[in-house]
């Protein structure tokens, strides 16, 4: 019984701390000092979009082990796979926003999926809170060395050539989708579920290329196993130097897949802005660059702001994009 | 001799002092955590990855890989004891399994397992020691149309795995296809089935659909027959098989191991579809394919053997080629990563000591398994003996738990409690859930890879037959599929034959 009017206060005390997040957003951010002395108090969850084991989850908990030595809690990864992360993000977006839930967010949700999906099924990042931006990971087309191709020259003079993509609504399929198009290449493209299958099938010629995620080839290429093509990075990729981009090659194809880290809206800003120390602090420790080499990532650390404008400027490129090349990522 | 020097080498790291307790803590993980149903491997490994960052990656490597295997051997309890498959691989093992513990030779059936699982593990190794950069081709060879006519062939077999009538079988089969058609559409990015539910855009996960109709659907049937499931078998024991079963069973053993080597390489459904395939096939070579279903041993042995050395093979993708052929897989993938160890086809000249070390740790785990088993089968059994009506709420509750743990989602909660009462209906109407589970996974393969297939063969259903694996497939299946008509042709004519004969006799016998 003793307990009872205790955790009473307690309660009391969120709601007024809540009040007082509620008017920091209006502006007054002295009124919410107070709530950032008591933050964090208690484990924050990383809601991740995607299975265990993937590049996303990989990330998720590279940078929660980080940022949870610098908070002095524990960050606990909950995985929730489904509709490419888009059923994660709702669900973050339902909880309170106090600072202890959480998400990683992947680019192609918000610049590509719509694209694909049914309105109802699309997220926008108006729905967030960004609180900072973490890596970039490039798309590489592969090709089995059968093929015998080894430019994008020689495959607009090939015929008859299959594409794997990594499935619907993916950078994979809109990268290529693109080079097709823009480079008057002949072929059949081939959805896959994701990229191991996709690499399985050009390291076994079930089709002769493949567009997938640097870090998903980057072994068989080492082996000479698969050639790869070309990038689709704007800037060369730093891992697979002697390799050209799609923009060097002359064409316009900006596809690269972006993560960030996001909290629901409403999010009080010292909140935000000790989640963006603690995050930054991460990237700086020894641990985590390594992850990022280890894993072929490049390292795209900027602000909320900054990956809200860049990712919505992309939306619109590869809206624009689709439309002047006259692409449906819905048909094949 | 070279060729064995790193082979032999890697014993010695096996047998470093820190790596055989890893390797003791990763099998006993495992095996604790196949019991519970819902929480897998690929969950788990997730969960336990921090820990290994300290130790080397050998180490960290044969502890994850020991939680994996040892959860083949753990799973098995439930799908006997309790009607419980805790993964796909395993739902074969419960037709035959739950019969004999309801026949009171439940030690039987999980003494059986723990072999045949041993069995099978090891036959796996071997092949994985000897085979493994061979046999990596074999998985490359397989494309869409290989693919495609396995997951037909599969379905077909599904008719024949059910003991009762062909045509509920059948009508529970369609019902699991069309199961499998909900979700996203693959290709084109249409919502089938959805309703404009975000949890459905990937379809249904199988593990709810399975616990579920199996799980759920029989503790709500016992329920209604209280009076029937208070006569649970009061003594359970003979823990060690009898020489009768090992004989009975060791055909079916040797025939899982190869069958479960071979196929648990394929990327995707390996485990699962090899489970099925051994099954079907004991069934189909057996003198009485009536017992099954009704508590023959070969029917617990061959699945449980071909899962275990699928769950070995499986490594042979990720080891020699870096393709990591299932959820656990590419968790060791990024496992590896994390130790600075990139799985790829230079994995084993560069790092010699991580592959066989790694290789020879499960000679070792699947020894300490089958220690740990068979004097923990007598514990497990035991559970057989709580009545009715305090195991019952404990299991439902264990089941909505594991739902729950797969994706952390209250949808596959709910999902469990449908499919409970569609399970119940089902046993009510004197449906067997089984082929429905079995269509409801092949029906996905199927459609994905057949569509898949037309795009690379530009549309012509002749490349199947121009393809030399699709083409013997589709042989394979042609004959299974006419086999029973031409069995009943022949024993017509038999029988014609047998009254002639019979007439003649008499006719002898009058004069």
């Amino acid at each position: 019984m003793k307990y009872f009017p205790t955790r009473r206060i307690l309660l009391g005390t969120a709601a007024a701390s809540a009040v007082l997040a509620m008017t920091a957003c209006g502006g007054n951010v002295g009124g919410a000092s107070g709530s950032a002395d008591a933050y964090p108090s208690k484990p924050i969850n990383v809601t991740v979009g995607a299975a265990p084991g993937g590049s996303t989850d990989l990330i998720a908990r590279a940078v929660a082990e980080g940022a949870s030595e610098d908070l002095g809690v524990a960050m606990p990864v909950v995985n929730k796979p489904g509709a490419n992360g888009a059923l994660a993000l709702k669900e973050v977006q339902g909880k309170a926003a106090d600072g202890y839930e959480l998400a990683t967010l992947n680019a192609s949700l918000i610049t590509i999926t719509p694209l694909a999906v049914s309105e109802a099924e699309a997220v926008s990042l108006d729905d967030v809170e960004v609180i900072v931006g973490l890596s970039q990971d490039d798309y590489v087309l592969v090709a089995n060395p059968e093929a015998g191709v080894k430019t994008v020259k020689d495959l607009t003079a090939a015929k008859d050539l299959t594409f794997g993509t990594t499935g619907v609504g993916t950078g994979s399929q809109l990268a290529q989708a693109l080079l097709l198009k823009q480079a008057g290449i002949k072929g059949t493209e081939v959805p896959f579920d994701s990229g191991a299958p996709a690499v399985t099938a050009v390291l076994g010629n079930q089709v002769q290329l493949a567009t997938v995620q640097l870090g998903e080839a980057k072994a068989q290429i080492d082996a000479g196993k698969l050639v790869p093509v070309v990038v689709f990075s704007t800037e060369r990729n730093k891992f697979l130097p002697d390799v050209p981009t799609a923009t060097e090659e002359g064409y316009d194809i900006p596809v690269s897949q972006y993560r960030a880290m996001v909290a629901p809206k409403g999010t009080p800003e010292d909140v935000q802005a000790r989640l963006k120390t603690a995050f930054e602090n991460t990237f700086k420790t020894e641990a985590y660059q390594q992850f990022n080499e280890q894993n072929l990532l490049t390292p795209r650390e900027v602000s909320g702001e900054e990956v809200v404008s860049e990712w919505t400027e992309l939306a619109a490129k590869y809206k624009q994009l689709t439309e002047k090349y006259d692409i449906s990522l819905q048909e094949n | 001799m070279d060729f064995l020097q790193p082979v032999l080498d890697g014993f010695g790291v096996v047998l470093a002092p820190t790596n055989l307790l890893y390797c003791l803590l990763g099998v006993v993980i495992g095996m604790l955590i196949g019991v519970l149903p819902g929480l897998g491997p690929a969950a788990t490994i997730a969960i336990l990855l921090p820990l290994t960052y300290g130790v080397e990656p050998v180490t960290a490597i044969i502890m994850l890989a020991g939680i994996f295997y040892g959860a083949q051997y753990g799973g098995t309890i439930t799908s006997v004891l309790l009607r419980l498959p805790g993964e796909a691989s395993s739902v074969v093992t419960v037709f035959d399994g739950y019969m004999l513990a309801k026949q009171g030779k439940a030690g039987t059936a999980l003494g059986i397992a723990a072999i045949g699982s041993f069995v099978g593990g090891t036959v796996g190794i071997i092949g994985l020691t000897f085979l493994a950069p061979v046999v990596a081709g074999f998985a490359l060879s397989f494309g869409p149309p290989e693919y495609a006519a396995l997951a037909l062939l599969g379905i077909l077999l599904v008719a024949t795995i059910s003991s009762g009538s062909k045509s509920k079988a059948l009508i529970a089969a369609a019902f699991g296809l069309l199961l499998a058609t909900v979700g996203r559409d693959v290709f084109t990015g249409a919502e089938r089935f959805t309703f404009g539910n975000l949890s459905m855009a990937d379809g249904i996960d199988f593990v709810p659909v399975a616990m579920g109709l199996f799980g759920l659907g029989e503790i709500l049937y016992n329920l209604e027959e209280r009076h029937r499931a208070a006569k649970a078998p009061a003594k359970v024991a003979n823990v060690w098989p009898s020489r009768a079963d090992l004989k009975q069973s060791s055909g079916a053993i040797g025939r899982g191991s190869v069958l479960g080597f071979f196929l648990g390489i394929l990327p995707g459904g390996g485990a699962t579809i090899s489970s099925m395939a051994a099954y079907a096939l004991e069934k189909k070579r057996a003198k009485q394919p009536g017992r099954f279903g009704k508590g023959a041993v070969e029917g617990v042995a061959a699945p449980e053997t071909a899962n275990n050395a699928a769950a070995t093979s499986s490594f042979i993708p990720l080891l020699t080629l870096g393709i990591p052929a299932n959820a656990t897989m590419a968790l060791m993938f990024g496992a590896l990563l994390i130790q600075g160890v990139t799985p790829g086809p230079q994995l084993v000249d560069q790092h010699p000591d991580l592959f066989w070390g790694v290789v020879n740790s499960m000679y070792i785990g699947n020894i300490l398994l089958l220690i740990m088993s068979i004097p923990l089968v007598g514990v497990f059994v035991r559970i057989l003996r709580v009545r009715a009506a305090i195991l019952a709420p404990i299991t439902a509750l264990i089941t909505l738990l594991g739902a729950y743990t797969i994706n952390n989602s209250m949808f596959d909660v709910t999902l469990v409690v449908f499919f409970g009462i569609v399970g119940y209906l089902m046993k009510k109407f004197g449906f067997e859930p089984g082929p429905l589970v079995l269509a409801f996974v092949l029906g996905e393969l199927l459609e994905a890879n057949l569509r898949r297939s037309l795009l690379v063969l530009n549309g012509d259903l002749g490349g199947f037959f121009e393809r030399p694996i699709s083409a013997s497939l589709l042989a394979i299946f042609l004959a299974v599929a006419l086999w029973p008509a031409l069995q009943s042709l022949l024993a017509r004519r038999k029988a014609a034959g047998a009254v002639e004969t019979v007439k003649t006799q008499k006719a002898k016998e009058k004069v």
